[in-house]
């Protein structure tokens, strides 16, 4: 027979057992009956004749398993029996399958939701055709310390122009635009984008009805064209498939509707509602201030085969040329390359991976745990696999069985913990601040059910090929012996236990470490002084549109009447404007040149803000020197400015800076405007609270008015419970205004430490149940120790010895194991907090307070597990001791 | 796992030369396999007469002998063995390395 035919005749007979046993069941009938009659015919009596006939045959049961067994696949049918065995021995231990399950359950439930978060945020590809080959492009410039930073317009259109690995270059504006749709009902409040005519192209993205832009639309100066987004099409047109060349109003203009994007397509953020073109006038293109201004993020598509090495080499050559084509504006504007998705993701990383190795840490942990109590029970069965081994049970057989016992229990762990998963980034997804995850949220998808089914076979096989193994190993005749406390096994796994005891230990000491680092780092973050009291101060922000606010005079009345209604309302102790909100990272910089100065010494990177007259009194600031601005400062009088702390003790160290002379530009020339500094004002913090306050020069609102305002209110109450009134009161002096953003102060506070908040609360859950869990592991271990001592600790306790001495040796026992745990911890804490150090705010990763502390907390908790098993022991009757077998 | 006696081994390689032996001359079912094998062994196979079974499969899944299911004279549903193309030449097979293995203790024993 060929072997193919050999495997089907197994395959086969494997498939067909139960129609194979009752085949082999006839037949032993009709052998048994023939038997019989022979013998009946010999002259026995009949029940005589069946019985030789049976004694005759031989065991029954031996022949068909030694039937089975040279037929089918063994293996197969075996699993399944071996299951089922598996769980009923499982069954008859419910203590510690239940603990051995939990514990499980919490080690594979924390590693799958962190997984699931990492999949979302780092591994998803973006949503567009071909997403590898994008790439995002930014300005370099070494002197203001720009990286990545927002790119000219007509640098743009030279990258475009010049370089061939390119297929083409979008572009759209940086920072989110809004404006207001009217004529269909109340003023609506809509998200643009200003983007180029190949935007669409470019990332791949087709209209679902109508069509998108085209190149050439990017020099469209009318901007009378809008494509909505699915989202804006859903909630303000009501998915009217007619809405295609409707025209509707923006901020008053005639605009009309040419397409509508799918579903799928957000870019550059979810909450997009339309995107109009950039409109630039060609006449433009050769202004300097077209390449001076850095206004747009700029993506580019390679061409098909092009690496990014190359691209990158062709783009560093037209920048270079262009660097001596524009030496006034490009001197030193370098510019990088970053895939798109590197780019988008970049931020979040590290948190991400920080949590996954604290996850996998915890998961370590709880493998020890379960690994131990697969000791003991392994131990325990002893005698049970002993007597099997000498019936003729194969080691094999067993070593089989006893790996499924732990596949079995690993996969009840690997269930309820990827419910506990589900639940877990639940939380996540509530918790995560703003752009840590992507906007389409955590999905538990095949990939994340792969990664679990494979955590959880290799937890399976970890904790349990160990005591498998070893229980075959054993010589049958030892472990009959002494009810199978032989002194040779009993000592390895003893010490096979207390290593991972002290595993258990070290990892906690690790994962505390961790979260002890990032828990002083946050509480130092919260304890920076923003600069201002944000306590119940509501910001409501405002755009007002161009095209009726196009004078000094109309703005500054509106803003006067505001101030003055805000502040006539009850429960308002008082209000202010400013142009750009702290903590942000929004407001303009550029570069400033004091007067008196030599031509190279000049201030760059400035943050640059518009106030009114009584921000600083409104937001609890210091005046530290002269006056803040008030009533004179009009447009018309002389042009004044305040500054910062920072900026006054940087540039105007030991000087008054009173009355000194600066202006906006790099290298003054004749159209210069100069400004004179009439006060020295508390600094802000500008970017967020770990960021250092930037050098700020503050322009009076009055003279150089910003149309995009926010209105700072301080309530005497909970702000946003004047939020009603303000709207009423913003709505009686320009009905066809909308709020653009309101924020409360205190939050805009708290959501800059919400990502240090989201990483520390994380890793500080899992350090807990780290730590729970090894503690628990060491009272396990001790708690074994001290029953099998039992005996020896009666003997002394009748001999004399006090109950302390005892206690003691228990105790000292486990700092035995203790000790090392947190040596080995240590070293290896300070290895993986180093990972910890961008995260971490003004401490350092291996700060020695926590590095004292957490060993000795860990220390005293695990001295306290041990205490409780010592104290029993030492309790223990002394003549009850003795007879423990 | 206790050692398997020598005599077991043998009489598993001697079973299946005997099986062979005996469907060389017809095709029979099983419990007369064991008798022909107990009436011309002299009562070697009288106890365990069950270990056939499995020796039967073994030969089948080695492709040396077929079966079917067959009614009997006395209308009764019995397996039916028969020796295949391969059985037969693996028997003359078998029974010279048999011979050879036989005459080679002969020679063994037989030196002083």
């Amino acid at each position: 027979m060929m072997p193919f035919d050999r495997i089907w005749l197994r395959l086969r007979a494997a498939l067909r057992r139960r129609a194979a046993d009752r085949e082999l069941d006839e037949e032993i009938r009709f052998h048994l009956e023939r038997e019989q009659e022979k013998n009946v015919t010999a002259g026995m009596t009949d029940a005589d004749a069946w019985r030789r006939a049976y004694v005759s045959f031989g065991g029954v049961q031996q022949v068909r398993e030694a039937h089975r067994e040279v037929r089918g696949v063994p293996w197969m049918a075996d699993a399944g029996g071996d299951a089922r065995v598996a769980v009923r021995a499982l069954a008859r231990r419910p203590a510690l399958a239940g603990a051995a399950v939990i514990t499980l359950a919490l080690g594979i439930g924390a590693n799958t939701a962190i997984f699931s978060a990492v999949d979302a945020a780092l591994l998803r590809p973006l949503p567009f055709p071909a997403p590898d080959r994008l790439v995002m492009l930014g300005e370099n410039n070494p002197e203001m310390n720009w990286h990545m930073e927002s790119v000219a317009g007509a640098n743009y259109l030279d990258w475009k122009e010049q370089v061939g690995a390119f297929q083409d270059i979008a572009a759209y504006t940086s920072g989110t635009g809004h404006a207001t749709l009217t004529g269909a009902g109340d003023p609506q409040l809509l998200t643009l984008e200003a983007v180029t005519g190949n935007f669409f192209a470019v990332l791949g993205g087709h209209a679902e009805l109508g069509r998108g832009f085209v190149d050439d639309e990017t020099w469209d100066t009318t901007r009378a064209t809008i494509v909505l987004s699915d989202r804006a099409w859903r909630t303000h047109f009501g998915a009217d498939p007619g809405v295609i060349g409707r025209t509707i109003r923006i901020d008053g203009r005639a605009t009309q509707v040419i397409g509508v994007m799918p579903a799928g397509f957000t870019f550059p953020s979810s909450t997009v509602d339309a995107w109009y073109t950039q409109g630039w006038d060609r006449a433009s293109r050769t202004k300097v201030w077209f390449r001076r201004a850095h206004w747009l993020r700029a993506i580019a598509r390679l061409r098909p085969g092009v690496r990014v090495e190359e691209a990158n080499a062709q783009f560093q050559v037209v920048v270079r040329r262009l660097q001596q084509q524009y030496p006034v504006t490009n001197r030193v504007m370098g510019a990088g390359m970053v895939p798109l998705h590197t780019y988008l993701v970049g931020d979040t990383r590290t948190a991400l991976l920080v949590l996954l190795a604290a996850s996998g840490l915890l998961l370590l942990i709880a493998c020890a745990n379960v690994g131990n109590l697969m000791l003991v029970h392994a131990n325990g069965r002893a005698p049970e696999v002993a007597l099997r081994l000498a019936l003729g049970a194969g080691p094999w057989r067993l070593t089989r069985q006893m790996l499924t016992e732990s596949l079995v229990l690993s996969s009840l762990g690997g269930a309820a913990g990827f419910a506990l998963a589900w639940f877990g980034t639940r939380g996540i997804t509530v918790l995560a601040p703003e752009r840590t995850l992507p906007d389409s949220g955590i999905h538990i998808d095949w990939s994340v059910l792969a990664y679990t089914l494979a955590i959880t076979t290799a937890c399976g096989v970890l904790f349990g090929i160990a005591p498998a193994l070893w229980s075959a190993r054993r010589a049958p005749g030892d472990a009959l012996k002494e009810g199978g406390r032989g002194p040779h096994e009993g000592r390895r796994v003893r010490r096979w236990g207390e290593a991972l005891a002290v595993a258990e230990i070290a990892l906690a000491l690790t994962l505390s470490s961790g979260a002890a680092l990032l828990v002083r780092s946050l509480w130092r973050l919260a304890h920076v002084p923003p600069g201002f009291d944000p306590h119940g101060v509501l910001a409501v922000g405002l755009e007002l549109p161009q095209a009726r606010y196009d004078t000094t005079p109309k703005v500054n009345a509106f803003d006067d009447a505001l101030i003055a209604r805000v502040r006539a309302l009850r429960g308002v102790t008082d209000a202010a404007i400013i142009s750009h909100l702290p903590l942000t990272g929004t407001e303009w910089t550029s570069s400033f040149s004091i007067a008196g100065r030599r031509p190279g010494e000049y201030g760059s990177e400035v943050a640059h803000r518009e106030v009114g007259a009584d921000y600083f009194r409104m937001m609890r600031e210091p005046l530290l020197a002269g006056r803040a601005f008030n009533r004179t400062d009009r447009e018309g009088s002389p042009r004044v400015v305040l500054i910062n702390d920072v900026l006054a003790r940087r540039f105007f160290p030991g000087q008054n800076p009173i009355g000194q002379r600066l202006t906006f530009d790099k290298i003054p020339d004749s159209s210069s405007m100069w400004r004179t500094v009439v006060g020295v004002v508390g600094s802000e913090h500008q970017i967020s609270l770990d960021a250092e306050p930037r050098i700020e020069i503050f322009t009076p609102q009055e003279q150089d008015p910003s149309g995009d305002i926010f209105l700072m209110v301080r309530a005497m109450g909970a702000p946003t419970s004047l939020l009603p009134q303000v709207r009423s009161v913003v709505h009686d002096l320009d009905p066809e205004l909308a709020i653009v953003e309101v924020h409360s102060l205190d939050d805009v506070v708290a959501t800059s430490m919400a990502r240090a908040r989201f990483l520390t609360t994380l890793l500080l859950v899992f350090a807990a149940v780290g730590l729970a869990l090894a503690v628990v592991g060491v009272y396990g271990v001790i708690a074994q120790l001290a029953q099998r001592r039992t005996r020896e600790m009666g003997i002394r306790l009748a001999l004399g010895a006090p109950a302390r001495a005892v206690r003691w040796l228990i105790v000292r026992h486990a700092l035995g194991m203790v000790l090392p745990g947190l040596v080995i911890g240590t070293a290896a804490a300070l290895l993986a907090t180093r990972a910890l150090r961008s995260v971490l705010y003004h401490v350092a990763p291996s700060d020695p307070l926590t590095f004292v502390a957490v060993p000795l907390a860990l220390a005293v908790s695990a001295l306290v597990a041990s205490w409780m098993p010592a104290a029993q022991v030492s309790r223990a009757d002394p003549a009850q001791a003795l007879h423990v077998e | 796992m206790p050692p398997a006696s020598p005599s077991a081994d043998v009489l598993r390689g001697t079973l299946d030369l005997l099986i062979l032996k005996t469907l060389a001359l017809e095709p029979m079912h099983g419990w007369g396999i064991s008798q022909r094998i107990q009436q011309v062994s002299k009562g070697v196979l009288d106890v365990n007469q069950g270990s056939l079974y499995p020796a039967l499969q073994r030969l089948e899944q080695r492709g040396w002998i077929g079966s079917d299911w067959r009614t009997t004279a006395n209308n009764r549903r019995a397996k039916y063995y028969r020796l295949t193309a391969t059985g037969r030449r693996a028997l003359g097979e078998e029974t010279a390395s048999w011979r050879r293995y036989v005459s080679t203790v002969e020679l063994i024993l037989g030196t002083p």
